[in-house]
């Protein structure tokens, strides 16, 4: 009877000490023999987890609910079938990430998501400068080429329009504020800028306006070159005007005219920031009221337009400009009536 | 010997937090959301105008710059300027008439709590002075037996006004509110005497590339009020130099 519950107590107590002895046989292993050779892989594997945590409770808590169910493998003393799946405790790294690049594409493959984002691009020169989806705001200095079709009322007893082929040179400062922005990943990009511009605007002898008003550009795409629909719109007054000596007959001098506000308003279909082909519109309003002499008065009058309007620092926008602005200066003469 | 070393991560780990609530505010800080920097965010843009909050034109990390900005202690300003609205003269001169100036401003603009005192304030104190060239005067007096008329073909104006500036955020080019008040001397409608009046200005900027403006100037019976845009003189400049070499090229010069 006692033998037989000497025999019963060690069948009871014996699997513990083994155990204690494995997991105080592994810590102490481990400083000594960091790559332990033992016959079960799981084990080395578990003894390696164990070498990088320093936190003493740690090795004391992990092995224990690990190492019985090993204990039971190497125990059951039964070869490998290499057709059944391999659970491995995979390695704990010290400290986070605790996933690599080769986890992520494995998790995209699991739910089939697509392909990592494209690098973002690089940044762009002219330190924004020139207008770009990848810059928030930019300023920019934008001179425009056009041909403009001019009319202006005449004699008004005899319902007369004068009408004329002119050109049209125009220099603006925009002021591009990011009101709609994407974001992809940690990379923004603008999509639509809205902002204040303001400018001047040369045609034939002579007359000048200036302008205020605004600009909005939508970007249709996120490249160097993407296209982009640019609108703006603005008040025009006109300033004054000095006529060419060929075409006055006289010394040219410069006379300010005078006219209430009137306004423009132009779309374009640019590519990237470098340049838009801008079809648009002027009308100036009339100063014709009662109180006001009537050689004071001007008439209405007003243009259709269509050019190319670019950024100044790429050269040609400007030299377009400044080309139309000579050429109309000094060819285009204004119908009498 | 458990014990002791978990009783070490407990104290560890608060206390570097507890570091940061516990440190005093300095008199230099400031304390409150308006003045607060934007929060850190990741997303940002590719493309940067400049790579950190002093301009690409300043001296000495923002202790002078040519173009002004949020950080700078002291500016210069150059620009130019176009402007539409109306004169008003005194109601038995004549009508009001529509009124245009073209001109250039220039001046110098510092922050004088940021010199010393503060890493950043709101507050710009400066002096500017402008001249400009608009549209014609024209009166128009009646009496029993006649109306006289008569027109001046230009207004050329010359200012000095004390500048005020309030800068809304810390970012680059930030939005800025500015009031001028000054005198103006220029000639009273058809006079053709030039007299001195007032100048009084509200304007929008963004940094200092420009600005949108309203404006007035009161003189004896002459007044003139305008909305207009400003552009920085580096803007400016290769555009005037294109436009005189159009008018070169047309044969106006």
């Amino acid at each position: 009877m006692s033998s037989m519950l000497f025999a019963l107590s060690l069948f009871v107590v014996g699997p513990e000490p083994a155990a204690s002895a494995e997991t105080t046989a592994a810590p102490q292993e481990t400083p000594a023999t960091p790559e332990t050779e033992t016959a079960s892989e799981v084990t080395s594997e578990v003894t390696s987890g164990a070498t990088p945590t320093e936190t003493e409770p740690d090795p004391v808590a992990a092995p224990e609910p690990v190492s019985e169910p090993t204990e039971a493998q190497v125990d059951s003393a039964t070869p490998v079938d290499p057709d059944a799946p391999q659970l491995r405790v995979v390695d704990e790294k010290s400290g986070p990430p605790y996933y690599d690049e080769a986890d992520v594409a494995a998790l995209r493959n699991r739910y089939e998501l697509p392909d990592e984002q494209p690098l973002a691009r690089k940044p762009v020169r002219w330190r924004c400068l020139i207008s770009d989806p990848t810059c928030g705001m930019t300023i920019e200095l934008n001179a425009t080429a056009a041909y403009a079709f001019r009319a202006q009322q005449g004699d008004v007893s005899r319902g007369n329009v004068r009408k004329w082929s002119s050109g049209r040179a125009q220099y603006d400062l925009w002021l591009n504020l990011p009101t709609l922005t994407e974001q992809v990943r940690n990379v923004r990009y603008t999509k639509m800028t809205l902002g204040p511009k303001g400018g001047v605007v040369f045609s034939d002898t002579g007359q000048f306006w200036g302008n205020l008003g605004i600009a909005m550009r939508y970007w249709l795409g996120r490249g160097r070159f993407a296209p982009s629909i640019e609108m703006s719109s603005a008040l025009a007054f006109k300033l004054g005007g000095r006529p060419t000596r060929n075409l006055a007959g006289a010394e040219p001098k410069f006379e300010t005219q005078r006219g209430p506000v009137g306004f423009t308003a132009d779309v374009g279909f640019g590519i990237g920031g470098f340049g838009a082909l801008v079809v648009g519109g002027q009308y100036d309003s009339p100063l014709a009221r009662e109180d006001v002499p009537e050689q004071f008065r001007t008439s209405a009058s007003g243009m259709f337009f269509i050019g190319f309007r670019g950024n100044i620092l790429w050269g040609a926008p400007a030299g377009a400009a400044v080309l139309t602005h000579g050429l109309t200066q000094r060819l285009v003469e204004q119908p009498n009536n | 010997m458990t014990f002791p070393l978990t009783l070490l991560l407990l104290c560890t780990a608060p206390s570097e937090a507890g570091a940061d609530k516990v440190a005093p505010a300095t008199s230099t800080e400031e304390y409150g959301p308006f003045f607060e920097d934007a929060p850190a965010s990741d997303a940002r843009f590719q493309s940067r105008g400049r790579k950190d909050k002093y301009p690409v034109l300043s001296v000495g990390d923002g202790w002078f710059c040519f173009v002004e900005d949020s950080h700078c202690k002291a500016s210069l300003l150059a620009s130019g300027e176009v402007a539409a609205g109306m004169r008003i003269p005194a109601s038995n001169k004549g009508p009001d008439l529509p009124y245009a100036h073209w001109g250039f401003r220039g001046g110098f603009a510092i922050r004088p709590l940021m010199l010393k005192r503060k890493p950043w304030h709101p507050w710009g104190v400066g002096i500017v002075s402008s001249w400009s060239r608009g549209t014609g005067a024209v009166t128009v007096e009646s009496t029993t037996d006649a109306q006289e008329q008569a027109s001046t073909d230009r207004t050329d104006t010359f200012r000095v006004a004390l500048l005020n500036q309030l800068w809304l955020s810390k970012k680059p080019h930030a939005i800025h509110l500015d009031l001028a008040l000054g005198t103006a001397r220029s000639q009273v409608l058809t006079s053709g005497v030039a007299l001195f009046g007032t100048h009084a200005e509200a304007a929008v900027g963004w940094g200092g590339w420009g600005s949108v403006y309203a404006g007035a100037d009161f003189l004896d019976r002459d007044t003139r009020v305008m909305l207009g845009f400003r552009a920085h003189g580096i803007a400016a400049g290769p555009t005037i130099a294109a436009i005189l070499l159009g008018l070169a090229l047309g044969g106006a010069l």
